[in-house]
């Protein structure tokens, strides 16, 4: 039993060189340019380390043509196509309007080639956001993206074209739908990557028996939610075999819906915590995530967060 | 644009009832006092149907009652999502995100609306028809191929344009004073055998060009009939506002699942049927223009 005079759990981690506020880190993809959670009422920045902005490519995107979503057994799948207005865009009109007082605000750089990967780093390093996120994983666009990633070397190759770029710290969002994402979080790590985030959606599909077509207008779509999370627990354990040995910390993230999940996360390996569909389903999620993490750290007499990061037993 | 803050609510919505109708349809009151209060025509609500359901759905609004806090809705079960829905039981909650959308504007008091719903599109034309008593001229005109989900009355209001045989309204908007007719081309008394968008022409060209040129149609309903609608207000060149759905994931505008293409000064885009929606101007709208 918890002592009563028991100091409450310190929820804030060390991540990358920066300091998070909450182990939750808002996913890029589910939150827009980062205001649109606070139209609803009891939602509040202050309870997420970090929130990650839409997909940013170095030229404007329209997106895919719908449907872009669809729900599926205990998850669902969407295929954007990364619509956002360009990264001089997001600089210019975007950041300058978003409260960094409340929280800290990442991109999320996507580019078709090496060189545009540099140049968007490059963009972004003179600005407000506190860390780039890597895209390298995107299934759902037809140039760059996923076929970045699903090459540990060219995987590599991402992370060191930006490096140089930037002074902020780097974190690499790697594929679950590669054969080896250890030996890809390797080359990213020899590269540069100050932080890997584990993992982004599979690649599925759904299909309308009346229309006989696809119901995703891209045909294939990115598959998240409670569907993916024992796939996401397990990426995160063989990535932290390589990631531990040299410090990297991991924002593990894939289907958590509830403290619980949030919890087996941090066990398995998670530095921080994803957290994206799970909002779709309940926008106050955040606030509820943290109380549960306060309780069960109390009832096991840790003093924060961190204590049980990585607290696997085999 | 920064989005407005705390305007939208989460509210753990009790059913006080739930009446079941022909064709899967069935209405639903919720008590979501928040939505209730601040609700505009137009908008909608993103519900959780079950705990087993991974992804809410977006549901518009038919009528709230700021004082009792209740928030109606009109259902149609089609999906697994919504005949989950159907069976859910008085007295139970349910998780209620709203009120969200941007809503019809109904702001210009000298104009005539002419409401054009159709099926589950019909809730957001009474919504707007109640918001409009004693403010601006109004007639609803309401298409159905199974019963409507509604106590029916005659109309004691002629309408130009017309028929003798198209007599039948809907008894609460009738009872307050709003004129309106149906239309099905399931052969049911007292309605126009037809399209409803038809019905809405036939009254329109009736009107002189004075009383013609100050309306404005505002629809919701299925895609053919929005098409027809936005025929209708092309060719005798009125404004015309249509609500659309989609699949939707957020609902707050996060996520860009929800879009609509839009031709905007020459450029197309992907707007978001939640936020930027769900009420566009026909014109936007290359799939309608």
């Amino acid at each position: 039993m918890p002592k009563s005079d028991s100091p409450v759990p310190d929820l804030s981690v060390p991540f990358a060189g920066l300091t998070l506020q909450s182990p939750i880190v808002l996913l890029s993809g589910c939150v827009g340019f980062g205001e649109e959670y606070t139209r609803v009422e009891g939602f509040s920045n202050k309870d997420v380390g970090a929130v990650i902005l839409k997909g940013t490519t170095l030229e404007p995107r329209m997106g895919n043509a719908p449907h872009r979503v669809y729900e599926t057994p205990s998850g669902m799948l969407n295929a954007i196509g990364l619509q956002n207005p360009g990264t001089r865009y997001v600089i210019d009109n975007i950041l300058p309007n978003l409260p960094h007082s409340e929280t800290q605000f990442w991109a999320n750089a996507n580019g078709t080639s090496l060189e545009e990967y540099a140049e968007i780093a490059a963009i972004f390093d003179d600005s407000p956001v506190t860390a780039i996120e890597i895209n390298i994983s995107c299934p759902n666009v037809k140039e760059g993206g996923v076929h970045f990633g699903n090459d540990p070397v060219m995987a590599g190759k991402v992370v060191e074209a930006m490096r140089p770029m930037t002074k902020k710290p780097l974190i690499t969002k790697l594929s679950p739908n590669n054969a080896d994402i250890a030996e890809t979080a390797r080359h990213c790590i020899e590269a540069g990557t100050d932080g890997l985030s584990v993992i982004n959606t599979l690649v599925g599909m759904a299909v309308d028996i009346e229309s006989r077509k696809p119901i995703i207008g891209n045909i294939s779509g990115g598959l998240s939610g409670p569907a993916i999370k024992p796939v996401a627990l397990w990426k995160i354990h063989q990535t932290r075999a390589v990631a531990a040995k040299h410090n990297i910390p991991i924002l593990g993230q894939g289907g958590i819906t509830s403290g619980k999940d949030a919890i087996e996360f941090a066990i398995t390996g998670s530095d921080a915590i994803g957290v994206g569909t799970g909002l779709f389903y309940d926008p106050l999620l955040c606030g509820k995530i943290l109380e549960e993490l306060r309780d069960y750290l109390s009832k096991h007499n840790m003093e924060s967060y961190q204590e049980l990061v990585g607290t696997l037993q085999s | 644009m920064t989005p407005q803050r705390n305007t939208i609510f989460e509210e753990s919505a009790e059913i006080l009832a739930n009446v079941h109708h022909p064709g899967d349809q069935f209405v639903m009151r919720v008590k979501a006092p928040k939505t209730a209060a601040t609700a505009e025509p137009g908008q909608f609500v993103h519900l959780q149907v079950s705990d087993e359901r991974p992804m809410r759905r977006p549901i518009s609004i038919m009528l709230t009652d700021p004082e009792k806090g209740t928030v109606d809705l009109l259902v149609k079960a089609i999906g697994e999502g919504t005949r989950l829905l159907r069976e859910r039981k008085v007295g139970e909650t349910m998780p209620i995100l709203g009120p969200i959308g941007r809503p019809f504007d109904l702001s210009d008091h000298s104009k005539r609306y002419v409401l054009i719903g159709g099926g589950v599109g019909i809730p957001p034309m009474i919504f707007c028809a109640m918001h409009l008593i004693d403010k601006a001229s109004t007639v609803v005109f309401a298409g159905s191929e199974v019963e409507f989900p509604f106590a029916l009355k005659p109309s004691t209001a002629l309408l130009p344009g017309v028929g003798g045989n198209t007599i039948l309204g809907i008894t609460s908007l009738e009872e307050r004073g709003i004129t309106s007719r149906l239309a099905s081309n399931a052969g049911f008394y007292g309605c126009y055998e037809g399209h409803v968008p038809d019905l809405a022409r036939d009254y329109l060209l009736a009107l002189n060009e004075e009383e013609r040129s100050r309306c404005v149609l505002l629809s919701c309903g299925p895609h053919p009939m929005l098409h027809a609608v936005a025929r209708v207000g092309r060719e005798l060149g009125l404004p015309t506002y249509l609500s659309l759905e989609e699949h939707m994931a957020c609902a707050i505008g996060g996520c860009a699942g929800c879009v609509v293409k839009t031709v905007e000064e020459g450029e197309e885009k992907y707007r978001r049927v939640c936020v930027d929606g769900p009420v566009f101007e026909a014109s936007l709208l290359p799939e309608f223009a």
